[in-house]
This record gives C-alpha cells, structure tokens and sequence, in this order.
C-alpha cells in the first residue's frame, strides 16, 4: 500500500467513515421509511450542482469544491425541508411532494448545466470540444461519483462533516429512536415531533450530500438504506441493530473500495454493490436460519 | 391514599372559558369552534370520562389538555401549570386512541417502556436506577413481568396495549390521559380495562381523564363524567345521565339506541367478571357480556 497517493488514502478513509454515517443513520431511513426521501434529497442535490456551476463556483480548486459542497448541501437542506412541509400540506403523502422536488431540481439540474456550458463555450469563443467531454465527465462524477479523484481537503471536509453528523445523531439517539417508534405520540411526552423531524431531515440532507461525494447522485441513497436494511435482517434487538449495519456499512466501503482500486472498477457503484451482496447474504441468512434450526 | 380531612387540594385540571378553532386548511375552508367555551374543573384523583359523539371536539380537549394545541380563546391549567409545562415535568401520561407504533422496530417491551424517560436524558447519561425502578413497576403493574424482553411485534393486541399504558405510567404522573382506549374491544375486555385503571388509579393516587364515545368504555372507568358535543353539555355523577341529557349530547334520541343501558354499578357488576357465564340470552341485552365470553377466555389463553 505504500504506492498509495496520500489521495488515495484520504478517500479510502473518507468512504469508511462515510459509510459508518450511513450505516449508523439507515437504521432509521428504513425503519421510518425515508428511503424514498433519500432518493428525492439526492436527485434535489443535482439542482445544487446546477446552481454552483452557474455561479461559477466547481471543484477545481480547493476552494471552488468546498464551496461547492456548502452550495449543494444548502440547497438539499432546503429541498428535505420543503418535502417535508410540502407532504404535510398534502396530508402527510410524502410520495407526491418527493415527486415533484426530485423532478423539478433534476430539471432545475440540467436547464442550469446547459447555461453554465454555453456560458463556457461563449467564453472561449470556439467549439470547446474539450469543455463538452469535461462536462459530460463532470455530470457522469456527480450521477455516480468518483471519490478516486478527489483530493485530500475535499475528502478531509466530508470526513469532519460526517463525523459531525455521526455524533449529533448520537447525541440525539434516543429521542429519534421514540421520534421514529412513534411519531403520532411523542409531542405528548414533551418531545416535539415536528422539530425531531426536521432535525433528522437536515442530518438526512447532509449525509446524502457526503454519500454522493462516493456514490454520486443516483446512488448516494442506497448507503444510507443497505446497511440497516441487511442488519435488520440479523437481529431484532435494539443496540445490535445499530452495531450490525454500521459494520455492515464499513466493511462494504472497505471491500468495495479495495475492490475497485485493484480492478479499475469505479469505486462508488463498486462499494454500493458490495453492500447489496451483504444484504443478499443477510437475506439468506434470515431466510434459511429458521429452517436449518428446525 | 391521603386522608380526606385534608384542605381541598388544587384541581388537577382547570379549563376555563375555552374555545379552540382550527386553523382553516384550504382555499375554500371555514372554520367552526371545535370545542366552544368550556369550563371544566377536574378533581384531583377523580376519574373523569368524558362522553360524546365522534366529531364532538374531544381529542381536541385532550390535545390541548396535553398541550400540544393552545386554546383560541380561555385558558387551562393543569396542576396550576400551562400544560406543556406540567406534560414537560412528566406529570401527563398518555395512551393514544390508536397504537400507531412501527411494530416492525427490533425494541423490547421494556425498552418501549423507558423511552419516555430515556429520551429526556442527557447524551451521556444512562438510566438511573430511580429510573429503572419506576420502570419495572410500572411493568409489576401491568403485570408484564413476563414479557419485558419480548420484541414488541410478538405482543398481541391487549399486551400491546397494556404496554402502552405501562409507557405512560412509568413516568409517575399525576394525570392518566386515555383517548378512546377501548375502541373494538368487548364489554368484558372494557371492564377488565376498567379494573387494570383502576389499580393504577389506586397505586399511583391519579387523576384519570377518559374520552370515548362509548357510554359503556366510560362505565368501565369512570366515577364522574362530562358530555362534550362541542361545548360542554353535563359534568357529574354517572347516576345523573339520562337519556334525555344523551339525547342532547348525541343530537338524537339515543334511547333507543341504548335500550334502558343507565351507566349504574348493576351493570358493571353484572360484567365484572367473564368467567362467571350467565345464561344464554339473560342479560345479553343488557351488557352483551355473554356474547364475547369465549373471545376473551381464548384471548387469555394465548397470553399465558
């Protein structure tokens, strides 16, 4: 490992940690039934990439990414947010207000990755072929991530961010534990079920916008379902439950990540697959236990 | 118990002058009082049922007794406190019309138990072993010693239920709050219902407020009742209900609905107990207890 860029490494590192935020907060993604949510926050965080580009803010300088990353997350706080007020003025279906954010930030998205080209291209004043592959590599980096490419503050933010988010949500484990047992009774024990809510959504919000730092916009929702998904299919206690799925977690960023550096395999879909495959194998195990032990 | 020379304590729940209107929800949307101008004064260690239709504003008196809404108009004070305060203080339990708990979660009844009181910790803290002591007797109480560490999706429906009353209690409060706690249940499991709030009552010296919209869910539970159709119709003795004042509060003549059924101790005598069958037909009319023996017998039998 000693050919390894310090890079390289920061990536490595920043996908483990990431990925423990992900195991650590699907727990609660899939048993409140936020997975859709993480999908429409991912699909909103396009939008943000629009909107950063437009203003001229990307990732080619350290500054450019970091500022990049605080546009995106912003704007995925707010579109969590404005699903979460927009289904509670649907009645609580938050089907349809994750339908209509996903859908208008991915067309917000696009529209704006076309200005920020033209504008590119008037820049130059020519064809700028070389502007067109860049973009379209740049829009293939956020739909599926590429976090071999990233560099060591660009991972180093993400790594403090999702610390950040692994402790808040440990601070707040209880109380999203009640919030998300029992919604519907938690404003009559002094815990107010809107502002729980919110909380969870802004951490939500974030650790999506970190995900896709890995995975890109199209996976990025999927680390932050396997995990828990896999461990509830090991145990049906509380504390191992947590522990399992940010094993889980860890050990596919891990595998997923050794996997794709040794096989030039990128190391998003790479890690998001492996973590499928634990799941698979956490399905078979629920399944057959019973039957073997019988 | 405290002995009862002592000077009129302060009324565990005091509504004056209030009024709540919801905020209208559409374009098109008017908006009547849900609850209008009620005045109610709450006994401490009373057991207060509170009947009237569907639609009739009692969850609404129960949100903002709890307060979860805040009255448009008048005031409410329980123990002397606005009710966040005094729900805040974990001096309110709560048991919710419906269970809507994720039963999937991997939670045991006693972790569901503790939740109250481990959500309101501080990051670092663990459960003390007041805490822990509260918690285990509220279980004793509920008589789930058993089942504690059972996950909570392998609970049947009146286990399920009374964890949830063992959740609200496991914080000692003063004021047991129950919305429609027996909705679907027989008469039989409504008195066994009666019986269990009863010892608690007992044990832990509450107040007790019950709504329902069944006369005999109240029955089972209360010693004073109040009839709310929006405002408040009737507030006292069950003895003084009479179909006139039902009639009044339902908005029709509930006679026959109800047939000669008086909210008396005769009826919650005749129903006391399950096992002890009467003829087939006799009294049917009168409790419909007979009907559902073998229901709750079987039910029971599933939980030993």
């Amino acid at each position: 490992m000693n050919d390894l860029a310090p890079a390289i490494l920061a990536a490595i590192f920043a996908a483990i940690v990431i990925s423990i935020m992900g195991g650590a907060l699907s727990v609660f993604v899939v048993l409140k039934r936020l997975a859709f949510i993480g999908q429409g926050i991912s699909h909103a965080a396009f939008g943000g990439v629009g909107i950063a580009l437009v203003l001229g803010v990307h990732g080619a300088t350290t500054a450019g990414a970091i500022g990049q990353l605080a546009i995106v997350a912003a704007f995925s706080i707010a579109a969590a947010l404005f699903i979460a007020s927009l289904s509670r003025a649907h009645q609580g279906r938050i089907d349809t207000a994750i339908g209509v954010v996903l859908s208008a930030s991915m067309a917000l998205g696009f529209v704006l990755f076309t200005l920020a080209e033209s504008k590119h291209d008037h820049d130059h004043q020519g064809h700028a072929t070389h502007g067109h592959e860049d973009q379209h590599h740049l829009i293939e980096d956020i739909l599926f991530g590429n976090i071999l490419s990233t560099t060591w503050p660009k991972a180093a933010t993400a790594i403090a961010v999702a610390i950040a988010i692994i402790t808040i949500t440990w601070f707040n484990r209880r109380r999203f534990i009640f919030w998300a047992f029992d919604e519907p009774v938690v404003d009559a024990y002094g815990l107010s079920s809107k502002r729980t809510t919110n909380t969870f959504l802004i951490l939500l919000a974030l650790a999506v916008v970190m995900a896709m730092q890995i995975a890109g916009v199209v996976l990025a929702a999927a680390m932050l379902v396997l995990p828990g998904a896999a461990a509830l299919n090991l145990t049906s206690k509380l504390r191992p439950v947590f522990i399992y799925s940010i094993l889980i977690g860890a050990a596919g960023a891990a595998l997923g990540m050794a996997i794709g550096i040794n096989a030039g395999y990128p190391a998003g879909p790479t890690i998001v697959l492996t973590q499928s495959i634990l799941y698979l194998i956490t399905l078979t195990i629920k399944t057959l236990a019973p039957k073997l032990r019988s | 118990m405290p002995p009862h020379e002592q000077p009129p304590k302060q009324p565990a729940v005091e509504i004056n002058q209030v009024s709540y209107t919801y905020p209208p929800t559409g374009f098109d949307a008017q908006s009547e009082p849900a609850i209008d101008q009620v005045n109610l004064s709450i006994a401490q260690s009373t057991k207060l049922g509170i009947l009237g239709p569907n639609g009739g504003g009692k969850s609404t008196l129960i949100k903002l007794i709890l307060g979860i809404l805040k009255p448009t108009k008048g005031t409410i004070k329980v123990f002397g406190q606005s009710p966040a305060q005094a729900r805040n203080q974990g001096l309110i339990g709560y048991l919710p019309q419906r269970i809507q708990a994720d039963l999937d979660w991997p939670i045991s009844v006693k972790e569901v138990i503790a939740l109250p009181r481990a959500s309101h910790l501080k990051p670092w803290q663990k459960l003390s072993t007041d805490d822990h002591a509260a918690i285990n007797h509220a279980i004793e109480l509920v008589d789930l010693q058993d089942l504690a560490n059972r996950p909570i999706g392998a609970l049947s429906g009146g286990q399920l239920q009374r964890t949830m009353i063992a959740r609200a209690i496991a914080g000692n409060p003063k004021l047991l709050v129950l919305d429609e706690p027996t909705v679907g249940v027989d008469i039989a499991g409504q008195q066994r219902f009666g019986k269990l709030i009863d010892t608690l009552h007992k044990e832990l010296d509450l107040t007790v407020i019950l709504v329902s919209h069944d006369m005999r869910a109240i029955a089972a539970v209360a010693d004073r009742v109040a009839c709310l159709s929006r405002s408040l119709h009737f507030h006292d003795s069950p003895k003084g209900l009479t179909p006139a004042v039902l009639a009044q509060v339902f908005a029709h003549d509930v006679a026959g609905v109800f047939g000669d059924i008086h909210i008396d101790a005769h009826l919650a005598e005749d129903c006391d107990d399950p096992a002890h069958a009467h003829p087939p037909n006799q009294h049917q009319h009168d409790c419909g207890c007979t009907e559902n023996d073998s229901d709750i017998n079987s039910s029971r039998g599933a939980e030993s």
